[in-house]
């Protein structure tokens, strides 16, 4: 598959993955831009064609934190990190509201896991954290999300 | 297995083992909970997909398409302007500034991901080489952090001009005269010396590298 090709196929996800990332659509946009002009230019030298979707998004990665120029917060930290599942003033959100609520070190992994359909080792090492942190982070993840679009009428413990 | 695994490995997506398999056949509350599951993982599925600008990915597609008519007319016109000695200068792989291309392919995400140094402390550290509102009258400095590189303490600088991002190595230790050029896996470089110590500019954009490197040379 030609890299005109393979953009095509991919970049739906990319783009979807970059929101995911910086939150906002033309920065996303922005990004995958980048990163497909720094594809295009290494791709004759991509050996192996069946990596190219995990190689693109570890560029549209690469190229969000030059655009950020700094670590996601907390992305180190995961005993520090303020989960957004305690704060029962946002019980009821919508998933896709619960999402934009997670800190980007958590949203990040599920969006690899789930869009890309990448698994936890390919998802650590793109984000270079190990497997078991990996596997923490989308336990973690998908724990606050299920607490944060639980109906507000089903916050309150037992009377 | 045990319930607390069965749902601890649920929740993490990574889809059902044959021990889960067996374990949620033979426990109502785990099947139970197998099938929450299911539903909340079409909806995070669906969340998770925003809808993505019209026509984007044939955008991106056709954008490939003119980059490579561009890149081909220039280098085609660039072959004939710039002859033989011009030609032979930028296919010069110059072990220098292949280094600093490999630390953008292999390093620079780890060092952006340690955080940057202060501005004060950024300052302080570049004034003897290259001064830090010297680079922000080029473009805007977006991460400065020390690293080691090729057996000396260099700063590693993220700096966005309005044609793009570039990285520089801004190295205090390294004297040199001249200008050295690599290019590698889609990346140029191009090294130049500075009053005082020398700095290496990366970027995909070969006109952007040639921009800059001019802009900060002695």
């Amino acid at each position: 598959m030609g890299f005109e090709e393979t953009v095509r196929t991919h970049a739906a996800d990319l783009y979807r993955y970059a929101y995911w990332l910086a939150r906002d659509p033309a920065q996303a946009e922005d990004i995958v831009q980048e990163a497909l002009l720094r594809g295009w230019r290494a791709f004759p030298r991509l050996r192996e064609r069946a990596a190219a979707k995990a190689w693109l998004f570890s560029i549209v990665r690469n190229e969000y934190l030059r655009a950020l120029g700094s670590a996601p917060p907390a992305a180190e930290s995961l005993d520090g990190l303020d989960l957004p599942d305690e704060r029962p003033e946002l019980f009821g959100l919508e998933m896709r509201d619960a999402l934009a609520a997670l800190p980007v070190s958590y949203a990040e992994p599920l969006a690899l896991q789930v869009l890309g359909g990448f698994s936890c080792a390919e998802i650590a090492d793109m984000i270079g954290a190990t497997e078991g942190a990996t596997m923490t982070r989308l336990t973690r993840a998908r724990q606050a999300l299920r607490r944060l679009v639980t109906p507000k009428d089903r916050k309150a413990g037992p009377a | 297995m045990i319930c607390l695994d069965y749902r601890r490995q649920l929740l993490a997506g990574t889809g059902e083992t044959d021990a889960m398999r067996v374990h949620r056949l033979q426990c109502a509350s785990c099947a139970a909970e197998w099938t929450e599951q299911g539903a909340f993982e079409d909806t995070l599925r669906e969340a998770l997909q925003v809808p993505v600008p019209a026509g984007f990915a044939e955008r991106m597609a056709q954008a490939q398409v003119a980059r490579r008519r561009t890149f081909l007319a220039v280098a085609a016109t660039a072959l004939v302007a710039a002859g033989a000695g011009g030609y032979a200068w930028l296919a010069r792989q110059d072990p220098l500034a292949l280094a600093c291309i490999d630390f953008v392919m292999k390093e620079e995400a780890k060092s952006i991901m340690l955080g940057a140094m202060p501005r004060a402390e950024a300052q302080a550290a570049l004034a003897p080489t290259l001064a830090l509102e010297r680079l922000e009258r080029v473009g805007e400095v977006k991460h400065v952090r020390p690293c080691p590189f090729n057996g000396q303490t260099a700063y590693h600088v993220v700096l966005a001009v309005p044609q793009g991002m570039v990285t520089l190595l801004v190295m205090p230790a390294t004297r040199m005269t001249g200008r050295r050029h690599a290019t590698k896996e889609g990346l140029h470089a191009d090294v130049v010396a500075l009053e005082r110590g020398s700095v290496g500019i990366v970027g995909t954009d070969l006109a952007v590298v040639m921009s800059v490197a001019g802009a900060l040379r002695a």
